[in-house]
């Protein structure tokens, strides 16, 4: 009897050494970087002084009333309303043929997602280059007498930002999809085709609905993906033309590195995760509901 | 009925044919940039911007990436390419390390309090990136680790969603295994490391290659971390040099896209079951 104390005793101790370093980790690189982000956020603090000034909320308040923020505000709603259909039609479509084959479904499966490896530098070149004023794709466009201002027209920047990065994330959400389709029992198809329901109706009454929770999962990652676009606009882009591809990320990149506002920095991120945090929980209200 | 049933095969036959149709058509964007990328890479500039298949060819944009260095160092996309690798691969290693170490408590070892850390793991993931990059890097200057590996690594050593995953796996491993393990006198770590890892091979090469992949692209905090092209990974001097003096040369561009896309390709191709396999891992769960 005691044996066996000692050693659930000692297992215990086994249970806290292991997870020791994950802990200590955790303080030091999560828990404690939140805490300063917070306790920054409400002071007045250049990178480079020794100088810090508690100012409550000013610095929150300067934020909402910053142009840029809601500018870039904007861009994202414009980001998201672009990307976020877009890359759904387009990926369960894929998905959709996918499941249709059994020969060289991994193949298929494998090319879609090359682009999901591409690393963002690398394809911000490539897009940059190839939708230039003088690109190729303008060049073969000019065979039918029309050229696109893909990344110099404020009107369009941020839907070919958003294109490019439906093109990355393709092939990723429709392995989402795929494997929601595969999770769907065949014998449901079967009883509705007894029941005399034709295709559309199946999709529409069956696809679609136990499809849930991979729309839901969809629209998770790519509402947080959207508000934290960086790469892509920095590098083709740099916010421009006249703002039209600022984000979120890099006016936070701005005032922090390049103006070392420091505590403004963080203010404006902490209302940037806010409204992340709100878009994921009200999508999760409007998506999100309980198969069975 | 023999008629019907034949013509209902063709039918199907043929709805199958324009499925693989639509399949290699859409197949042909996603494919298209790289291979337009390493075209464009042995062009000579002239024909980069407006023809696809080019007249002639040339190795000068890759003599300037690997030869012509004007920053001091002599040739700093070799060394870039290095530090890329040597980041990338340890962050992996300590990943997959921690990864099941902690994982494999939070599956098999019973201690209290453990129910508040698998709490406290899934909360971890919800929290944005944006939130910690300010302070993550004052932490990292106090430190005096700006322009050091160790300060490029620090954020992404250990990772809830590799101890979410291994947890998760190690869970349906036979409880008899690890008991056998223990009466042969086998210590936690040389069952995590000698019994449960060889049996979870693909949820390690999963998180192994995912992990590899995330830092091969990390681009924001390398950029803000590193000064020095020295220690520069690849995506950040890549980046710098488009933005800065290569900014109209779109050969030599094109040529470094190559050299840091190659690597990923080459772990892509290897590894692409596991890469589908972890995508439908992550869909399913939600």
């Amino acid at each position: 009897m005691i044996s066996i104390l000692a050693k659930v005793k000692s297992n215990e101790l086994v249970g806290y050494g292991l997870i020791l370093p994950y802990l200590i980790y955790s303080l030091i690189i999560w828990v404690y970087p939140l805490m300063w982000g917070i306790s920054i956020a409400f002071k007045r603090w250049n990178i480079i002084s020794t100088e810090k000034t508690f100012i409550g909320l000013s610095n929150f308040i300067q934020v909402i009333h910053e142009p840029l923020f809601w500018i870039a505000f904007k861009n994202t709603l414009y980001f998201m309303v672009v990307f976020i259909p877009i890359s759904i039609f387009l990926s369960l479509s894929v998905a959709l043929l996918l499941n249709r084959i059994n020969f060289l479904r991994s193949f298929f499966a494998s090319g879609y997602l090359i682009s999901y490896v591409s690393a963002g530098v690398a394809y911000s070149i490539v897009f940059n280059l190839m939708f230039s004023g003088n690109g190729i794709i303008n060049t073969w466009l000019s065979g039918i007498g029309i050229t696109i201002p893909w990344f110099s027209s404020p009107k369009i920047a941020m839907a070919s930002i958003a294109i490019i990065v439906v093109w990355k994330f393709l092939g990723y959400y429709s392995l989402i999809f795929l494997a929601g389709l595969q999770s769907i029992p065949k014998t449901i198809y079967e009883s509705a085709e007894i029941d005399g329901a034709g295709r559309i109706t199946q999709f529409f009454r069956i696809t679609i609905p136990l499809l849930n929770p991979s729309f839901t999962i969809i629209f998770i990652f790519a509402i947080m993906l959207s508000f934290n676009v960086f790469t892509e606009p920095y590098m083709i882009t740099g916010g421009g033309p006249l703002d039209s591809t600022q984000t979120f990320v890099m006016q936070i990149y701005y005032h922090t590195f390049t103006n070392l506002h420091a505590g403004y920095g963080s203010s404006f991120a902490i209302i940037v995760a806010a409204i992340s945090f709100a878009f994921v929980f009200f999508i999760r209200k409007i998506v999100e509901k309980d198969i069975s | 009925m023999e008629r019907y049933t034949l013509i209902r095969h063709d039918f199907r036959s043929y709805e199958k044919l324009l499925t693989y149709l639509l399949l290699s058509l859409g197949l042909i964007p996603m494919v298209f940039p790289y291979i337009w990328m390493v075209l464009a890479s042995f062009k000579v500039p002239a024909e980069i911007f407006d023809r696809f298949i080019p007249t002639s060819l040339t190795l000068e944009h890759y003599r300037m990436i690997f030869l012509m260095g004007s920053t001091g160092s002599a040739n700093p996309f070799i060394r870039a390419l290095a530090n890329s690798l040597l980041v990338s691969s340890v962050t992996t290693l300590s990943v997959v390390i921690f990864g099941a170490i902690t994982g494999y408590a939070l599956a098999r070892l019973r201690f209290k309090g453990r129910n508040l850390l698998n709490n406290f793991i899934l909360f971890q993931m919800l929290f944005p990136v944006v939130l910690f990059l300010i302070p993550r890097f004052l932490l990292v200057t106090k430190l005096g680790w700006i322009n050091t590996y160790q300060g490029m690594i620090a954020p992404f050593m250990m990772s809830a969603w590799a101890i979410f995953l291994f947890r998760q796996f190690f869970r349906t491993i036979p409880q008899e295994l690890i008991d056998a393990a223990r009466i042969d006198g086998c210590s936690e770590l040389r069952i995590i490391f000698q019994v449960m890892l060889p049996l979870s091979k693909s949820v390690t090469i999963i998180v192994a290659v995912f992990t590899f992949m995330s830092m091969w692209d990390e681009f924001l905090w390398y950029l803000i971390v590193t000064k020095d092209y020295n220690l520069m990974p690849l995506s950040v001097l890549l980046g710098l040099f488009t933005k800065g003096e290569y900014s109209s040369y779109p050969g030599i561009q094109t040529a470094g896209a190559t050299l840091l896309t190659i690597p990923i390709l080459i772990i892509f191709f290897s590894f692409r079951k596991f890469f589908t396999e972890g995508i439908a891992l992550s869909g399913i769960k939600g």
